[in-house]
């Protein structure tokens, strides 16, 4: 297992938001979080990743156990997050911003070329601010300045957020070019058509407990998966 | 032989507890939501770890009969695909849904035992349960469809039927009964056939028999003999796979299993029309741990007796008070009676005076055939009626009726 999650509570004040969970991500998998808003899944990965206080229960990286220890120790597990909405530095331009990325890392300049080639229109808008950027190409940036750090293990928080459809198929569509690279992902998303459809293993999350695990194809049958998150037309199957 | 999700029948130890414990969690999430008998009893209930377990309550299958038809669905009766009975306490009808989720694990559980015995693509299987058991028709169908092997969708009640199939279809593989395993071998022995004129190679019995008896199956029918053993209101086959060596492994990525007082229990980590918790199956068990030579790493069961009255008919599993109620419908409730249960049949003893042996020999033959014909419509089994003095009848299992 690369990530192990045991009982894990957190929350904000005295407000329990994630409540009790357990969960795991095996080694070349893509595991995604399904749940609606509010359910909890941002600070769930908020605090898988170290950015939020765990009230209790435990997070191990590969078996190793991270609770207590600061974001930045999760580099060193070649663990990094693409954060909800980008978290570009916008006055910065797609070359810095990619540099800032890899900055732990000796050749990233070699990384990075690596980053041009799988998004080509990021080089051609290197010198550009990222502010400037559309939103597709902010989230490309965004994933290509997570993989300027060579990580193993990504965590996503809703990569497909304010996209276009098309937008959101090509999105998907690098995240599993990086399964096939050997990347191992963790996939926090609304859209759970897209989700499911390149994840092996799901979870659903609703009101701070997880509801449901299984295989990605198995929670698409899922008649409470489907009403919940698989559109409208759904509604009418639950009586 | 091959095993076929490693990922599961052979997992480590801590990522198999990871998987339950997540599993377990999100069972209990969905019971408290979904079911409003466990949404009672469970409270705020909170699972951390496997032990929790042992403080959440037990369901006994008066339970499960007492929500007869679905009160225990945690889903609504649209989603459902499939329905299937089990005989509960005193003969009460237990039902059991399935979603199309459950159905497609339940083919892949069957497939592991399938793929246990060495069955492939490449097999024909014959299936010959008898009356009754349509349920694990289904399971073995639907394993044998994840195997992609060939059913032949018959079932014929008579032995010679099902010798000819043997020999018309030349199938590979025989799911039964033992009761009708040791018929056919009679049979083959009987008429002088060569048990290695059939194609057979593989026999799939479906409950669990002595070494004896498998070793004395093996050699009348020249085929490998293996086990299953299901529990009906859980799966049946399905819940655990039989391996070479002889063990029964429990799916535990399915079922989580525990022994409370000699019981057996099982939570079901998966299901989704009927989830149960901690179901007391009402059947003596051991649990063994640790690492099989045939490699898988799940917990090896040891069956034991049944803990309460339900006894096996002619592999149908029947209640005395079925069989009082059955007598109930006919004449003979008129008669004092006294009832044996045995493997093959029901011997009903009919007690009459001499008197009325001389006088009404007609009218008690008109019993003696209701009888007869009443078990075998009601529950599928064969019945005799012997008729005694009253002085013989004295004492057992007296259906209270009036002295004659």
């Amino acid at each position: 297992m690369l990530l192990q999650v045991k009982n894990l509570r957190c929350g904000y004040g005295s407000l329990e938001i994630v409540k009790g969970i357990s969960l795991h991500v095996a080694a070349g998998e893509i595991v995604t979080l399904l749940g609606a808003n509010g359910a909890g899944k941002t600070s769930l990965l908020r605090a898988i990743s170290g950015l939020l206080p765990v009230w209790s229960g435990e997070i191990r990286i590969n078996a190793r156990s991270v609770v207590g220890q600061p974001a930045w120790n999760r580099v060193h597990d070649a663990m990094v997050m693409v954060p909800e909405g980008r978290q570009l530095f916008s006055d910065l331009t797609v070359w810095e911003n990619l540099l800032l990325g890899g900055y732990h890392n000796p050749d990233r300049r070699a990384v990075m070329e690596k980053v041009f080639q799988r998004f080509p229109r990021l080089r051609e808008r290197s010198r550009q601010s990222a502010g400037t950027l559309s939103g597709g190409e902010q989230q490309m940036l965004a994933l290509g300045r997570a993989l300027a750090a060579r990580p193993r293990f990504m965590l996503l928080d809703e990569p497909s957020l304010g996209l276009a459809p098309l937008l959101v198929r090509e999105v998907f569509a690098v995240i599993r070019q990086l399964k096939d690279d050997g990347v191992t992902i963790f996939l926090v998303e609304q859209n759970a058509v897209a989700a499911l459809e390149i994840a092996d293993r799901a979870y659903v999350m609703e009101t701070g407990e997880i509801i449901m695990e299984g295989e990605a194809a198995d929670l698409i049958q899922n008649p409470e998966v489907r009403r919940a998150y698989l559109g409208k037309g759904y509604k009418e199957i639950w009586e | 032989m091959r095993i076929l999700d490693p990922k599961f029948e052979s997992a480590r130890s801590e990522e198999l507890e990871q998987l339950q414990l997540e599993r377990l969690q999100a069972l209990v999430v969905r019971l408290k939501r979904n079911v409003r008998r466990y949404r009672e009893l469970l409270g705020d209930a909170r699972i951390e770890s496997l032990a929790d377990l042992q403080r959440l309550p037990v369901t006994t299958p008066g339970d499960l009969a007492d929500s007869f038809p679905y009160g225990m669905f945690a889903l609504p009766l649209r989603e459902v695909i499939r329905l299937h009975s089990a005989v509960g306490p005193e003969g009460r009808q237990l039902i059991i849904g399935h979603t199309q989720n459950d159905i497609k694990h339940w083919g892949r559980l069957v497939a592991r035992q399938l793929v246990a015995a060495g069955v492939t693509a490449n097999d024909v299987i014959q299936i010959n349960l008898g009356n009754g058991s349509s349920g694990s028709f289904s399971g073995y169908t639907l394993g044998a469809q994840t195997v992609e092997a060939s059913v032949i969708a018959e079932d014929p009640v008579h032995v010679d039927y099902q010798l000819a199939m043997l020999q018309n279809y030349r199938p590979t593989v025989l799911v039964t009964t033992p009761t009708n395993a040791r018929e056919i071998a009679a049979l083959l022995d009987q008429r002088r056939i060569d048990p290695q004129s059939l194609h057979l190679r593989t026999v799939l019995l479906s409950r669990p028999v002595s070494g004896l008896e498998r070793h004395a199956l093996q050699g009348g029918l020249f085929v490998r003999a293996q086990c299953n053993f299901g529990i009906p209101a859980i799966l049946d086959p399905g819940f655990c796979v039989q391996c070479q060596d002889g063990h029964f492994h429990v799916n535990e990525d399915e079922f989580l299993v525990e022994v409370s007082d000699g019981e057996l229990l099982v939570t079901t980590l998966a299901r989704e029309a009927t989830p149960l918790l901690r179901y007391a199956t009402r059947i003596a068990c051991e649990l063994r741990r640790g690492k099989c030579k045939c490699g898988r790493t799940t917990a090896m069961l040891v069956p034991g007796k049944r803990l309460d009255k339900q006894m096996l008919v002619h592999e149908m599993p029947v209640y005395e008070e079925q069989v009082r109620e059955v007598l109930a419908h006919t004449s003979a409730a008129n008669h004092p009676t006294q009832i044996e249960i045995t493997e093959r049949r029901v011997i009903v003893r009919l007690a009459v005076s001499d008197r009325i042996f001389d006088d009404l020999v007609r009218t008690l033959e008109t019993v003696r055939l209701e009888v007869e014909s009443e078990f075998l419509e009601r529950l599928g089994i064969e019945a005799v009626v012997r008729l005694v003095s009253t002085h013989d009848a004295r004492g057992g299992h007296d259906n209270g009726g009036p002295a004659a």
